[in-house]
């Protein structure tokens, strides 16, 4: 899973989230490091919603303009799930091997 | 104009590079997103927004957009645009040989028979060139269409399919489409290939797993209210080409 998917998944995951909300969200999530064009964004929710991972919540209209808020589906929770699992299993194996590098280092 | 309406007219004429469906579906909403990004004052699209929304909008048009749970389904497009990538190599050695055939020719020519010398004139080349150029637009075409989840793309793949096979097993051969050098360096490897590629996909597209995924309606107009989540496409079949 590439990392912006990651970080729009992530972004859904504690409730449903409109287009600009997801960008701004994966700013404060990547701590200011990926700022998604909305082109990239909705070639990703399209992805998304293809595989079924996220779908639509609700549309809104505010100021003249719409706003479609999507939510993880299941299918979404339980992928973020596995996926979040995976990084932190590889994380935890980086770690602990600089660790014990540290440690044997003079 | 005020600066957020000439951006906004900028901005939309951008989006004309995705695709009509999907821009009647999404245009309000990425364009609402566009502007809610913009910075006050801005009238332009910064040159990065929009390379970003042309790459996007040419994706969309290009991509394969099957559902990870159609696995059949999307296979057999890979297939159908890995017919069109042979093809398209098989074509680019052709050009590449076409110096090397008028070479051959010129060195040869008087040994030649008159019916050697009719299969290597230029628009004997022409011929073969846009005979190359069919099956590619096939391959492409049946690749999107099936992907779409089209079931009249799914009869046709397999009929252009059967066609391949009766070209491929000589029956629609006609003398004209023999070149006698390239054949000669490559057999028949790259029709028999691309014809394995279609078979694979027809058998594909005929799976139990595929069928639920096109629409046994038929094609509807996209419209309101008929975008699902999953915009399913397919592929097709092609015919094998020689040169």
């Amino acid at each position: 899973m590439q990392e912006a998917t990651f970080l729009i998944l992530t972004a859904l995951a504690n409730g449903s989230q409109h287009g600009y909300g997801i960008i701004t969200d994966v700013q404060e999530i990547s701590g200011d490091r990926i700022r998604l064009r909305p082109g990239t964004l909705y070639t990703a929710l399209d992805r998304l919603r293809a595989d079924e991972l996220i779908g639509v919540d609700r549309e809104e209209i505010v100021d003249g303009r719409l706003r479609r808020y999507y939510r993880l589906t299941p299918a979404g929770i339980k992928r973020l799930g596995a996926e979040a699992a995976r990084l932190r299993a590889h994380a935890t194996a980086a770690l602990t091997r600089l660790n014990l590098a540290a440690g044997t280092a003079p | 104009m005020t600066d957020q309406a000439s951006l906004e007219r900028r901005y939309r004429r951008l989006l004309g590079w995705y695709p009509r469906a999907y821009r009647q579906e999404n245009g309000p909403e990425i364009l609402a997103v566009l502007m809610a990004c913009a910075p006050d004052g801005q009238r332009r699209p910064g040159l990065a927004e929009s390379a970003d929304l042309i790459r996007s909008g040419l994706w969309m048009r290009l991509r394969p957009s099957v559902p990870r749970s159609a696995r059949t389904v999307r296979a057999a497009v890979r297939l159908m645009y890995a017919g069109a990538v042979v093809s398209t190599v098989n074509l680019i050695i052709l050009l590449a040989f076409i110096g090397y055939i008028r070479a051959y020719r010129a060195m040869l020519g008087h040994r030649l028979t008159a019916a050697q010398v009719s299969q290597l004139n230029t628009s004997f080349i022409t011929l073969a060139v846009v005979s190359d150029l069919v099956p590619i637009a096939l391959w492409l075409w049946m690749a999107r269409e099936n992907g779409q989840g089209r079931n009249w793309a799914r009869s046709l793949s397999t009929v252009l399919f059967g066609l391949a096979t009766l070209d491929l097993t000589g029956a629609f051969r006609t003398p004209v489409i023999r070149i006698t050098v390239v054949p000669m360096l490559f057999g028949p490897t790259v029709p028999v290939l691309t014809w394995l590629a279609g078979l694979a996909a027809v058998w594909l597209l005929w799976r139990p797993a595929s069928t639920a995924f096109f629409k046994p309606e038929g094609f509807t107009q996209a419209g309101h209210g008929v975008r699902s989540p999953s915009r399913i496409r397919s592929s097709s079949s092609r015919q094998p080409r020689h040169l």
